[in-house]
Parts: C-alpha cells; structure tokens; sequence
C-alpha cells in the first residue's frame, strides 16, 4: 500500500471516530451541535503537549485528550443542555469560538496562533486501526440496546420521554460527554497524523463540516455516518487541485441533501440484514404509501 | 409482624390543588382521591382543567398551591421522571409515540425500564446484555399481543391507523408496570365502534394487571359504562363525584354538558 | 474621560452596524422560527455589489448603495425561493432549514471566493473617515457617527413600515402567528419573500460599512456571528431586543478592546452569549414559546 493511500484511509479513520462522536450526539441524540470541532481542538492540544513537553508515551496522551475534552464538554455541556434546537446550536457556536480564542491567546502554553510544530507522528496505519476499530465497536453496540433507545427517546420527545422515566438531562448530557471524548480521541489522532497544529484548523468551518458528515450520512445511522465520512473525505481528497471550488460544493451539498433527502444517505437505516430485506421487500412487492414504514 | 389495622393510603389524592397560567385560574382548589384498585373518570367539557391535573401529577408543570400525594407520598412538584419511576404512567390526549420507531421499539423503549445491565456490556454486549435484551423483546411483544398489534411489531409506529396508536401508546404505558394508569382522552377520534373494543380493552386490562387506572375523557358513553366512579370537573373546579347515576342527573353536569352542547 | 467617551461613541457605531444586521436576522427568525445563518452571505452580497458599482460602474455613492442594498434584498428572495422554501413546504423540521442556511453561507461566501478571488479590497474612500471632535471632548471619526446616523435612518425606517404600511402590518400578524396570518387572507408567500428583501436590504447597509471598516473579502460575513449573539442576547425574534442587543455587543467589544485587551474583545462577546444562554435563553425581550402537552 502506497504511503498516499496509506495517508488516504488514516485520515477515514481519524475522521470516521469524530463522526461517530457527532453521531451519537446529533443524530441519535437530537442535539444539533455546530461546534464540536472544540473537542477535536482539546484533544489535539493535549495529545501535542503532552507528547512534546512533558514526554508522554502517545497512547496515555491521545487517551488523556480524550478525557479532557469529555470533562470539558460535560462541564460547560451542563449549562447549555437545557437549550434545545437552534439556541443550543447557537451556544455551541459560542463555546466553540471562546475555546478556539482561549486557545489562540494562551501563548505560555499553546504557542498562540503560530501553533504548535514538530508533532512525532505516531497515527500510523495499525494505530488508527486500533482506535478506530475499538471506538466503532463500542458505538455501534451502545445503539443497538437500552442507551441508544434511550438517546433515540429525547431525541423524538424528550416530554415523552421524561414520561417514561427517563432523566432526559443526564441521558443528554451523557451523550455529550460520549462524543466529546471520541472527537477529543480524533483530536489526538490528527495531531499525531499531521505533526503540526494551529486553532485555525478547529474553526466554525471544521465544526460544520462534522455535523454536515453526518447529516449527509443520515443522522440516526451510525454506519451512514462513516459512509458519509467516506464520500466526503474521498471528494474533498479528488477536489484538492480545485479547492477554490472544494468549499463550494461542499456548501452545494449541503443545501441539496436538506432539499431532495434531508435525511440523508441512509436514513435511519443502518448496513444490516433488516435494511437489505427491506430493499429486497421493496423489489419483489412494491408497497403502497400506507404501508411504507 | 403484627397484622395491626394499617390504614391503606388511597392511590392518588389531589388536596385543595391550584394551577394558575399568568391570570388564567386553570386548576381551582380540586380535591379527591382515588383509591387502590380502582377504574375512576375524570370528565368534563373541553378546557375544564383535566389535562392539567395529569401535567400536574405528573411534574410536567409544578403545582401553585396544594399537594399530591401517590401512595400516602407527597409528589407535589417532584421532578417528572421520579414520578414516572414510583409507579405512574400516562398516555396522551395528542398521542406522543416514536413516530420514526418501529412498533415494537416504542414498547422496548418502556419495557426496558425495568431491566438492568451495565454502560460496559452496553458498549460490548457481552455479560448480561444478551439475556435481558431477549427478555425486553419478548415481554414488549407480549404487551403486543395484549393489545392487538403483536403482527404490526415492525412496522414504523407513525404508519398505524390512529386507533391502533392509541393501543399502542396504552401498551407502552403499561410497559413501565405501573401502579397507577393515567389515559388522556383513549377515545378521542374514535367511532363508536372503536369506542367499544377501547372499552373492552381497558376494563381487560384493569383486571390483568391488576391497576388502579384513572382515564380523562369529554365523552360520557365511555366512562359511564365503565368507571363506578367519576369526578367531574369544569372550569378547574370539581362539581360533582360519584357514581354514573349520581353524575348523570347532576344539576351542575348538565349545566356544564349542556351549556356546551347549545354553543354547539 | 475623552477616551471612555470616545470608545463609547465607537461602541454605539459598532453596535448600530450590528444592529442593522441583527434586526434583519430576528425579523427572519420572528415570522420562520429558524435562524438563517446565510444572513452574512446577504451582508457579503451587499458589499461587493457596492465596490462593483464604485469602481466598475462608477457609480456615486447613493446610487451604489441603493443598487447594492436592492441587490442583496433580489439576493435574499432567491436564497429563500430556491434552498427554504422547498424545505418548508415538505417539512416542519426547522433543523434542516438551520443545516440548509449552513450550507447557503457557505455557497455565497464561495462564490465570491471563485468570482472575486479572497483578497482583501478597499472600497474606494466614498465615506469620508476624517476625524470630528464632539463636543469638545471627544475626537472620533466621521465614518462611525454617519454609520450611526444612517444605521438610526434605516431601523426608524423600518419601524415606520411596521407600524404605519399595511405590509408592515402583515409582518407583525405573522410574527405572531403565520399560519393563522395566511388563513387571514395574508399571502405568506409574498410576505416571506419581502420579509427576506428587507432582511437582505438591512444587511446590506451593514455590510457596506463593515466593508469600509475592515475592507471587504468573502469572510466579512462571519461578523454575522456577532450579530446573532447580539440577536440572542435581545432575545431571538423581538427587533427592539436585537438593536438593544447589538448596542450592548458594540459597546462591551469597543469598552474591552479600548481598556482591557483588543484580543479579548471576541472572548468577550461568545462570553456574554453563554452567559445570556445560560441564564436567560430567551434574551432580554424574546418570547417565550412553551410547549403544550
């Protein structure tokens, strides 16, 4: 495998743990978020430092930035989970901006806007492997059983919800954490991919191209979230000699997957035997309106 | 452990409970009480308060003044899940299922309530997951089959008929294995048909399952047939209480049904 | 003294421009209940159709204006016809209107990228700049006490639409209430597209100052985000509360950049929007709509 292509699928990986993390939160959870490249940022940061100044071993460190940005996002989380809709979007535009500021003007430790260089680059093949491999298990498990009925219930009512039981806060604020720490993971990933950080990576910008992944990809489904991953990745890849254009498009889409299909690819449908009967249901027996599920 | 007199609390009592909106007096110093076992009605025409006095039981809007207490315990204002969890479940006047959820899913959701496994074999699946999983579906089917719907189990809980949402919001309900059944309105946009099986079904599972149930409706056919007792409400105050006879020839009904009915 | 009064006119200016982009995103906001993020995209819109016609065009100032201001509004109507309108005719999810106004931004910004390169421009100087002394005690220049009196013009303008044109009228019944405004004999077509041309036009005037202030380029538009924050904090959907909420906003960056810090002046600004959230997520004098159960 050449080293492009090599680079090609690490960067999937990487990618692919953050969209699982925006998954979780926005599309089984129903919290719109547009700034959760901040996670990504905390991650980052902590994996750099770490790793640079105090001679961390790369593993504890991409875990440590994990743990931070879970900390963080449940903290400053707790305050703005009880927003729902545009004003939590709004919010997380905010936070994510005052974070991105924080981090651009704490010079003594983050080095300011120049960012930080010289990253040993760790994020080979095997270990984005492992951590993909890992994280992708535990959350297409964590769907299929009571937490994701559980997420899926606030996100479709949280008043029914809470009528059944269920402490619709916490389960929120849960679902933040959990996305929090896998973007944090990609955070540490990507720092040790690229080998050099700057807080313009982590702007408004790469927080709505995560939350517009998965929206492509179907928000609900966790395997549409790595497809969607997958495509994006791969255009924004194909598109590099055009990227004047790259932006473009990929604003195009956004706008025509809410038109023609705003629930994206996959719906919420997930790469199982359920969905192929039900595409083979479809090409033997038509069904009619009514009974379309 | 002496089988001494204890005094058997009644299910639910309402003591001098009073909800203002702003101005608007929508719940005006209502008292009763519902004892153990018992299959009671809460009518009265359209914007009489009934709605309310479920929101209230059930925490949704905190109470201005008054208490209520489930069990002998005071509930006033608990948090809603808390009251859910000690033993209350309600349906809705507007229906609020999953609608993107299958059938089946809506039930599992409440089923799973009272099962337990821990957040690791939540995200491994091993341990216990397995076990109680198989044992939600099974116990969410068989509520299925209770009402009717056990061949509509995958089937998006937005695709039913209306009448067969609303069993399926009662099966939910009963999915949290309450003590005490809130119905809002189960009869609404049903033919008079449906009425009967509706009524069928709810006097079956007052009995099954052993439940005190509480059910708000503004049609009287239903809940003359079935509830010996009925509490009757207008304008967030109580006007009368009793049985179908007692209610039927109450001057205060009739002023209330009737007025109502000339309007019309 | 001189100073303090100085930056405090400077805030008012600041804030007025704010106001004006403000007004018009909590005008969209009041009758669609959803936040366009593509308002910057207008602002854009407005400051290049302005340096078009100074420079290509050679027009004056009051006919640039007038052709940049009604541009931006045709701008706003076609944002609407082609990327919301679909959106809102198959579905009340105004999550996917936000992810669609997302993406709009995006393709505007983009498309003046691709047309007119990411340079930085300077309009030509048609607003003069030169110093004034007020009063006495404070020089400040003439450019931001003309933004301040054109930005009163504008908002005193609208206000007489409002309250005294029979359209304003429509306006004010649909904020309230737009389906039962239609059922009224309102055309709520028609009343979305002309809330959305003075959304754009109001847009435009901010944006032509802003481009003399900070020059123009594609991003100009992301200043939009502190014209939300100021919506926010006014409360979304009440327009007296947006021009309270971007006179605040200007006054609190142009206080914190002229004592404390001019790097903490963004800080400041996500700060007061967690803050307001947090707090009071409805803002100074948004409403409050509850659900019904």
């Amino acid at each position: 495998m050449s080293a492009y292509t090599e680079g090609i699928l690490i960067l999937l990986m990487i990618n692919g743990i953050a969209a699982m993390g925006v998954s979780l939160l926005t599309g089984f959870t129903g919290i719109f978020t547009l700034g959760h490249a901040a996670y990504l940022a905390i991650g980052s940061y902590t994996t750099a430092i770490l790793t640079l100044d105090y001679g961390f071993h790369w593993l504890p460190a991409i875990i440590f930035g994990g743990i931070l940005a879970m900390i963080l996002g449940y903290l400053i989380g707790i305050p703005t989970l009880k927003l729902f809709g545009d004003y939590y979007a709004i919010a997380s535009i905010g936070l994510a901006e005052s974070i991105r500021l924080i981090i651009e003007n704490w010079q003594s430790v983050t080095n300011g806007a120049r960012g930080i260089p010289g990253i040993d680059t760790f994020t080979t093949f095997p270990v984005a492997l492992g951590f993909f491999l890992v994280l992708a298990f535990f959350a297409f498990n964590l769907i299929n059983g009571r937490i994701g009925r559980a997420f899926m219930a606030c996100r479709d009512d949280h008043i029914a919800a809470s009528l059944l039981g269920f402490h619709t806060a916490r389960y929120r604020a849960f679902s933040l954490a959990l996305s929090a720490f896998y973007c944090g993971i990609a955070g540490g990933l990507y720092a040790g991919f690229i080998s050099f950080i700057q807080p313009i990576m982590f702007d408004m910008l790469k927080s709505t191209e995560m939350t517009a992944v998965v929206v492509f990809g179907g928000l609900g489904s966790m395997s549409g979230c790595l497809l969607g991953t997958t495509i994006i990745t791969l255009v924004t890849e194909l598109f590099r000699p055009i990227s004047q254009y790259r932006m473009l498009i990929y604003g195009l889409v956004l706008v025509l997957v809410m038109v023609i299909r705003p629930e994206g690819i996959m719906g919420q449908n997930e790469f199982d035997m359920k969905l192929f009967r039900k595409i083979a249901s479809y090409i033997r027996k038509p069904k009619t309106t009514s009974e379309r599920g | 452990m002496s089988a001494a007199a204890v005094v058997e609390h009644p299910v639910l009592e309402l003591e001098s409970v009073n909800k203002f909106f702003g101005g608007v007096h929508a719940v005006n110093d209502m008292s009763f009480a519902i004892q153990k076992g018992e299959l009671a009605g809460l009518i009265g025409p359209n914007g009489a308060g009934k709605t309310t006095i479920f929101n209230l039981i059930t925490g949704v809007y905190p109470v201005s003044t008054g208490h209520i207490a489930f069990k002998g315990n005071d509930i006033t204002n608990q948090v809603t899940h808390k009251v859910i969890n000690s033993g209350i479940a309600r349906t809705f006047q507007n229906l609020r299922l999953f609608k993107g959820s299958t059938v089946l899913e809506n039930v599992m959701t409440a089923c799973q309530q009272h099962h337990k496994y821990t957040l690791i074999e939540a995200a491994t699946h091993m341990g216990r997951w397995g076990r109680v999983e198989k044992a939600i579906r099974s116990e969410s089917m068989a509520l299925l089959e209770r009402v009717g719907l056990a061949q509509e189990a995958n089937r998006g809980a937005g695709t039913l008929p209306y009448g067969h949402q609303r069993r399926l919001e009662i099966a939910r309900a009963l999915a949290l294995e309450p003590e005490l059944l809130l119905l809002d309105e189960p009869a609404a946009g049903m033919n008079p048909e449906e009425v009967l099986d509706l009524n069928d079904l709810i006097q079956a599972i007052h009995k099954d399952f052993h439940l005190t149930i509480l059910v708000i409706e503004h049609h009287m056919e239903l809940v003359m047939e079935i509830c010996p007792h009925i509490v009757c409400m207008n304008f967030g105050a109580l006007i009368a209480e009793g049985s179908p006879d007692d209610i039927q020839g109450h001057p205060e009904v009739l002023k209330a049904y009737l007025g109502e009915e000339v309007e019309e | 003294m001189g100073t303090l009064l100085q930056q405090v006119i400077n805030g008012l200016s600041l804030g007025s421009v704010y106001a004006l982009i403000a007004v018009g995103y909590s005008l969209v906001y009041s009758i669609l209940l959803f936040s366009n993020f593509a308002h910057g995209g207008f602002l854009v819109v407005g400051g290049y159709l302005c340096y078009f016609a100074l420079n290509t065009l050679g027009m004056n100032i009051w006919l640039a204006g007038a052709f940049s201001l009604v541009g931006a509004g045709f701008a706003a109507i076609a944002t609407e016809r082609l990327a919301y309108k679909p959106i809102r005719e198959r579905t009340s999810v105004t999550l996917y209107l936000l992810i669609a106004s997302m993406g709009m931004s995006i393709v505007i910004e983009n498309i003046f990228v691709v047309i007119a390169g990411g340079r930085f421009r300077a309009l030509p100087p048609v607003i003069p700049t030169n110093p004034v002394n007020v009063f006495g005690l404070a020089t400040t220049s003439a450019f931001d006490i003309i933004s301040l009196v054109t930005a009163v013009v504008f908002l005193g303008g609208l206000q007489i639409f409002l309250t005294k044109t029979k359209w304003g009228l429509a306006i004010r019944a649909a904020a309230y209430n737009l389906r039962i405004a239609g059922l009224m004999g309102v055309n709520v077509a028609r009343l979305i597209s002309l809330v959305f041309f003075v959304s754009g036009l109001l847009a435009a005037v901010g944006g032509i100052f802003l481009s003399v202030r900070y020059t123009l380029y594609p991003q100009l538009g992301m200043i939009t985000i502190k014209a939300f924050v100021a919506a926010v904090i006014g409360g979304l959907g009440s327009l007296p509360g947006a021009v309270v909420g971007s006179l605040i906003l200007g006054l609190s960056e142009m206080l914190t950049a002229g004592f404390l810090s001019s790097q903490l002046r963004d800080l400041v600004v996500f700060s007061l929007l967690v803050v307001t959230l947090v707090i009071r997520p409805t803002g100074l004098f948004g409403k409050n709509v509850g659900e019904k159960v």
